[in-house]
């Protein structure tokens, strides 16, 4: 309904900066994630979208409108919050139907409304139920539909599906993105898990220690990330990181490391040419990226010995000692393999990052 | 097959309707159905029981002796000097319908625990949120429970100086502004109810304020926020969020106060006796001079019972109140739809 504008925004607890000079655009009707670990600022930026927070500097606008100065009620905004915030001593049709009495709509639309986003949730059957009757899907539900009982200008969502089990939070990853592409509404969506965000987001915005490190389109993030810190954070599992160091040989630009070289392509050595690439860098190699073969002399280039494998049905992940470095690889399923045991790996050097060594910016 | 090794086992026929039930059962889900042949005991009560055995013989002689000896008081003339107790055919209660003193007593108690108690929880809970918000928060809750350390007796001496005729400073203050005329507060019949209310609530509405701030602590933060986000404003906020928390706290704090309130008398003895002209003679205040100015202890003990048989009538309706919060949750739900 609106676009959502952060600009140049601070804030500070006492005399530590949660949030440092964060810019960023959510445009109108799209769904931008805030990822991070805990601790990032990213609850902090939230807060001060929905106006709980005060906001140190900076300004955030909804449109045209400088909402710095606007209390919670004033900025038309619909929050689920992570432990859901359901009044316990109020029914799930009462729950959902609260944003609508505050704001003095009458008694059939209240009711019509509520009954409506109860059907799109699939909770209808429990309006009549209070909170501590339900489980936490259906809670998690209830607090979604007093968010969707209006229509508010931007739905905020503070982790809202942090608590489901595994299975159930799958489910309701799908369910959020399908709601919200139905209801067309300016969504921004806090998290820490990854994988949410790059399911569901139209664009991710990637914050540590409360500094934003990449904003951009969840293949953006992945395939491109702008630094080691976003490389190693988003994938699972992680990225590999190893230090390396660049030299001119007579085949051309290789990556070294003491076990292995890596030719890099002419689209890599431009890149590397351009930034103005240190000696010193670090290799990221996503575990999917590299090949793993068991046995001695089985084909790959580089020599490595095994340290666990850890069989996950289809897939398989081995961990692999490649001199004093540690590597994980993903693979096919295959024989479980001892402590030491021979193998050899092969990295795909048109997919490797490079990073510089001295920052963690990424050269490609 | 194992599924039906286990059903089988057990000794049934070979088609038994519980076999075409199991049948339709969806496969590959194990169905256990025996009961474990030998339960583990539960650990033994007597153990407990004899734990408890000393207080509650305790209990008994420091309470429940005394008690049968009120109710044996209260259906016979008790003799004085050594004279015998005579059985009165329930006169001591009978006398209670012509008895004009005991009528106005509990009036007099009842406006004056009303009074208290409006204002208490009033004031209390609205200290308690100022006090919440407060970054003093602690110096000024140790301030404030000065007044509840103070013995009643002593609250009451000091509460009869500062409305003392002469040299009283609120009396000195009621009159500079107007409010109190030519009298003094405690000599003016209209007005020493309000004295004692005052004393009261100087005294108790700290307890109010403690008990109400450890409710408000409990107050979930995000649920004051989401109804924030919702579109409430700060007093809706307090009534529709934090109300509702806290009052299982307050109802607690209501039951204290009310059950003292109904036995309270040491700041009255000292601050009016029950006069002037019997306008602060309340239950309690009779109860004590029927009993040990007159030393009618028959009386007396009538009294008591009437008044114990009401404070616990009421403390449970009150207890019931809180064990039920659901009954209390429906008002609220009617109110609100």
């Amino acid at each position: 309904m609106v676009e959502v504008n952060i600009q140049s925004v601070w804030k500070y607890y006492g005399k530590t900066a949660a949030v440092k000079d964060l810019n960023l655009k959510c445009p109108e009707n799209s769904f931008l994630a805030i990822l991070g670990p805990s601790g990032c600022g990213k609850s902090s930026t939230l807060r001060m979208l929905a106006g709980l927070e005060h906001i140190s500097a900076g300004e955030i606008f909804f449109g045209a409108v400088r909402v710095n100065q606007l209390p919670p009620k004033e900025r038309d905004i619909a929050m689920v919050f992570e432990n859901y915030a359901l009044y316990p001593h109020k029914t799930v049709f009462e729950n959902m139907a609260n944003p609508l009495r505050l704001r003095n709509v009458n008694r059939e639309e209240i009711d019509k409304r509520v009954r409506r986003a109860a059907e799109l949730l699939q909770i209808d059957m429990l309006l009549d139920r209070k909170p501590m009757q339900l489980s936490g899907g259906q809670k998690q539900r209830t607090a979604i539909g007093r968010a969707i009982v209006r229509e508010p200008k931007v739905f905020l969502f503070d982790e809202p599906i942090a608590h489901l089990d595994a299975k159930l939070r799958a489910h309701m990853r799908g369910e959020l993105k399908h709601l919200q592409r139905r209801l067309e509404t300016t969504t921004i969506y806090v998290t820490h898990d990854q994988l949410e965000a790059m399911s569901m987001a139209d664009s991710i915005a990637v914050m540590h220690e409360g500094v934003l490190q990449q904003f951009g389109t969840p293949s953006d993030i992945y395939n491109h990330p702008a630094n080691e810190w976003v490389a190693g954070f988003v994938g699972e599992p992680p990225m590999n990181f190893l230090n390396c160091r660049i030299e001119q040989g007579t085949s051309g630009v290789a990556v070294v490391h003491p076990s292995f070289r890596l030719i890099l392509n002419d689209v890599q050595r431009r890149l590397l040419e351009e930034k103005g690439a240190e000696v010193e860098v670090r290799l990221g190699a996503r575990p999917d990226t590299i090949a793993y073969r068991p046995g001695a002399n089985s084909g790959l280039d580089v020599p490595a010995k095994v340290y666990v494998t850890e069989p996950l049905g289809g897939d398989m992940i081995v961990e692999v000692q490649l001199g004093a470095d540690r590597l994980t690889v993903k693979t096919k399923i295959g024989p479980s393999a001892n402590l030491d045991d021979p193998c050899t790996i092969g990295f795909d050097a048109s997919r490797v990052h490079l990073f510089a060594a001295s920052n963690g910016i990424a050269y490609f | 097959m194992t599924d039906q090794a286990i059903n089988t086992g057990a000794g049934r026929p070979a088609v038994s309707p519980q076999a075409v039930v199991d049948a339709a059962r969806p496969t590959g889900v194990r169905q256990i159905d025996y009961r474990p042949d030998a339960f583990n005991p539960a650990p033994s009560r007597r153990f407990y029981f004899l734990m408890m055995t000393p207080s509650i013989v305790l209990l008994a002689g420091i309470s429940i002796y005394p008690f049968i000896w009120l109710i044996y008081m209260s259906l016979h003339t008790v003799g004085e000097a050594g004279q015998p107790d005579v059985w009165n055919d329930f006169k001591n209660f009978t006398r209670f319908a012509t008895d004009g003193k005991f009528q106005n007593g509990w009036l007099l108690l009842i406006k004056y625990s009303a009074m208290c108690m409006v204002l208490e929880v009033g004031l209390g809970v609205l200290l308690a949120v100022i006090l919440n918000r407060s970054k003093l928060e602690k110096f000024l809750v140790t301030i404030i429970l000065m007044p509840m350390m103070m013995a009643p007796i002593i609250a009451g001496l000091v509460w009869l100086f500062l409305y003392n005729g002469a040299f009283g400073w609120y009396h000195w203050l009621l009159q500079s502004i107007g409010i109190l005329g030519p009298t003094s507060v405690l000599g003016d019949s209209d007005i020493a109810m309000f004295g004692l209310v005052a004393v009261d609530v100087w005294q108790w509405t700290p307890l109010i304020t403690l008990i109400t701030l450890a409710g408000l602590k409990r107050v979930p933060q995000d649920q004051l926020e989401a109804n924030m986000v919702d579109g409430a404003g700060p007093l809706r906020n307090f009534i529709s969020v934090a109300l509702p928390n806290i009052y299982p706290f307050l109802l607690i704090a209501v039951l204290l106060r009310f059950m003292d309130n109904f036995r309270f008398i040491d700041a009255i003895l000292i601050l009016t006796g029950g006069g002037p002209a019997d306008a602060t003679n309340m239950l309690p205040v009779y109860l004590f001079d029927v009993s040990f100015q007159y030393f009618k202890l028959g009386r007396g003990a009538a009294v008591a019972l009437t008044l114990l048989l009401v404070t616990i009538v009421l403390g449970m309706v009150l207890v019931k109140l809180f064990e039920d919060p659901r009954r209390k949750i429906k008002v609220h739900g009617r109110e609100e739809g």
